[in-house]
């Protein structure tokens, strides 16, 4: 009897670790020319430089993807955290990444890419702007990379999605993420 | 994505009508005209090398587009040099060491001074300015900008009596139908129709308003 119910526990949670592992984005390798987890955002790509968009790319994306979306935000800023530097979405799944220098000026996207859309940052525009800390602290910037099981409908006159409406679009359809998490500070 | 990403009419629109009342409601705010000639060629208060820049500023802020004349048209730039004399006297500082900084910010982080930038780039540093993400300036970048913003707004869509907004270039964009003391009901039809056409009217064309008015004597 005693070794019935151990199998049965021993079942139960295999099927709870299926569950979960079912639940749980896969992770999607992501990597970048310039970017380097742990290491100071390139100059290139803050206020302190051009102020570029960085490119990065990813792989390893799981089996039905529809669109990839892209985060970059400031755990270690904001009110309240994070503070959100680059919001894009509507990325089509035949991407591969982002090339850099994305446009500022409401130029069309670049062809791999065609049809993304920059979202609204915490300084309310919809185009990247780099790490900007105040002196005397290192802070962390996560490059958050999704892959989305669906496309996310919005409405041709609707304003850019901020961060906290993108997560909102696409609650419950992430089913690939990962990040590079590279660091800035200004002395 | 367009209309958040480049410094739009849009943008730069959003205090035009604010401005306007201004003119009537409190033109002592505004700077103490000298004569009614909009352009002055050399600057009163600004050196040659800082109108030039500003000049540049404001032509990004309000470029000249399919919708009609910009900031550089409407010579926003002399309207603020005129101003810094008189009425924004106390802004004047904050002009030299502003303008200053710019110019140092573009060189440091594009390499170039910010006349020599491309459109795009000179855009770029004024985001980073507005955002405040632009460095040595003597307390924000952001300041410094919303400052110019404000002070273009005035010379697009101020008065033309105070040496902007020449030609009422400014109020042709917004609709305004220029400064009027009567109002028919004919009229008053038409400007809820939109088709209300412009007087060219300054309201220092009116008795009222005069010069001697405007300093209350």
């Amino acid at each position: 009897m005693k070794k019935t119910l151990c199998l049965f526990a021993a079942m139960l949670a295999t099927v709870a670790i299926s569950t979960a592992a079912q639940s749980e984005p896969a992770t999607i390798s992501v990597s970048s020319p310039t970017l380097k987890d742990g290491e100071p955002v390139p100059i290139v790509h803050t206020p302190d430089g051009r102020n570029e968009s960085p490119a990065i790319s990813w792989s390893n994306v799981p089996d039905g993807t529809k669109e990839f979306a892209v985060i970059c935000e400031d755990p270690d800023a904001g009110f309240p955290p994070p503070f959100v530097h680059w919001v894009v979405y509507k990325i089509p799944a035949t991407a591969k990444g982002l090339p850099a220098a994305l446009p500022i000026d409401g130029s069309p996207m670049p062809g791999e890419i065609a049809g993304a859309v920059q979202g609204l940052s915490g300084f309310r525009r919809a185009i990247y702007r780099g790490p900007a800390p105040p002196p005397g602290k290192v802070h962390h910037y996560h490059f958050i990379v999704y892959a989305l099981d669906t496309k996310i409908v919005t409405q041709p006159d609707q304003p850019p999605l901020n961060r906290a409406q993108l997560l909102e679009a696409i609650n419950s359809h992430v089913i690939g993420q990962g990040e590079i998490v590279a660091t800035y500070e200004r002395k | 994505m367009s209309d958040q990403s480049h410094f739009t009419r849009r943008t730069v629109l959003r205090g035009a009508t604010l401005v306007g009342a201004t003119v009537v409601a409190a033109p002592t705010l505004l700077v103490t005209p000298d004569t009614a000639t909009a352009a002055a060629s050399a600057f009163k208060t600004l050196t040659a090398a800082e109108g030039k820049l500003l000049d540049a500023i404001v032509d990004r802020l309000i470029p000249s587009d399919a919708h009609g004349p910009g900031a550089r048209e409407a010579h926003v730039v002399h309207y603020i040099d005129r101003a810094l004399g008189d009425a924004l006297a106390s802004s004047r500082s904050a002009y030299a060491s502003g303008l200053a900084a710019l110019d140092r910010y573009a060189t440091s982080s594009r390499g170039k001074s910010f006349l020599e930038l491309s459109s795009i780039d000179q855009d770029s540093v004024l985001i980073d300015c507005e955002t405040g993400g632009a460095t040595g300036f003597t307390g924000s970048s952001a300041q410094f900008f919303a400052m110019i913003l404000n002070h273009t707004r005035q010379g697009m869509f101020g008065d033309p009596f105070y040496g902007g907004n020449v030609n009422q270039v400014g109020w042709e964009l917004i609709g305004y139908p220029g400064v009027r003391t009567f109002v028919s009901p004919d009229d008053q039809k038409m400007l809820e129709a939109n088709k209300l056409t412009s007087n060219h009217k300054s309201a220092y064309d009116y008795r009222g308003f005069s010069q001697d008015a405007h300093h209350g004597d």
